[in-house]
């Protein structure tokens, strides 16, 4: 057997890891597709009951198991995909509250507050950077 | 305290950026003479510039314990570090083409796909998609 003679170290550990923490395809295929889910849909209303109905899946079950294969819960990774996409947002220069409704937030208060505490900048100030950096950039 | 820098060990910092740039595609930040002709060089993505720099220290030319690390982990095949990318299939094959050369070819895990490359400057770099 010479291909396992030349494993390395490393790839002995995946190996090691793959069999017993990602052994069970079918849950990991249902938490990729409530992941895709959660990227093509991240504007609309979601919640757990929405996403355990797409995969017929009981909702506390699908909270665990998210977080167990990609350490955060489906609430936490809704909001950082809302976030990302309103940094591309307001960097095209879509207004603040359309952006915040764009990507799916129901109050602008809970919205500026959100991106506040992810980016360390309100999304004015946020803007207002992007802004003036594209101007130094092609003024400087 | 903010995370804004992550230091690479590489044992010729010219024969790095190169790499680091001309293959790998990050784009130069910062370029200051160090004195004794190290240089503190740092890059960023160039989807991300103002996103954390990666360093390139020549700690293993100047301090042994450095040196003896960055072998025992090229030899165990462990990476150094990793990055993010939309694809591994096609970064694989971009890279490939580049004669970059690879000890784990793209495989699936869990909800990630990754793939392990030598740097040529001393070190096991892992690429990771998120599936």
């Amino acid at each position: 057997m010479p291909h396992l003679l030349e494993m390395t170290f490393y790839q002995e550990k995946i190996n090691h890891i793959k069999a017993s923490c990602y052994s069970n395809d079918q849950q990991i295929q249902t938490i990729i597709e409530t992941r895709q889910f959660i990227d093509t849909n991240f504007e609309k209303d979601l919640n757990l009951n929405v996403l355990s109905d797409v995969n017929s899946t009981s909702k506390y079950h699908l909270h665990r198991l998210f977080k167990r294969y990609y350490g955060l819960t489906p609430r936490q990774y809704l909001i950082d995909k809302r976030i990302e996409q309103s940094k591309k947002n307001l960097k095209k220069g879509m207004s603040v509250t359309e952006t915040c409704f764009a990507v799916g937030f129901e109050s602008l208060g809970s919205f500026s507050k959100l991106f506040k505490t992810k980016t360390g900048k309100s999304p004015s100030q946020f803007q207002k950077e992007q802004v003036s950096r594209s101007e130094l950039d092609t003024n400087f | 305290m903010k995370v804004t820098l992550i230091s690479i060990p590489v044992r010729d910092q010219e024969k790095a950026l190169k790499f680091y740039t001309e293959k790998l595609g990050f784009i130069i930040k910062k370029d200051a003479p160090l004195g004794g002709g190290n240089r503190w060089i740092t890059l960023v993505s160039p989807e991300w510039q103002d996103g954390p720099e990666l360093l390139l220290e020549p700690a293993p030319n100047h301090f042994e314990p450095c040196k003896v690390f960055q072998d025992a982990l090229m030899e165990a095949g462990i990476p150094y570090t990793q990055f993010d990318v939309d694809s591994v299939d096609e970064e694989y094959d971009r890279l490939l083409k580049l004669d970059v050369d690879f000890s784990v070819q793209p495989t699936e895990m869990g909800t990630v796909k990754f793939a392990v490359f030598n740097d040529t400057c001393g070190n096991n770099i892992q690429i990771v998609e998120t599936l």
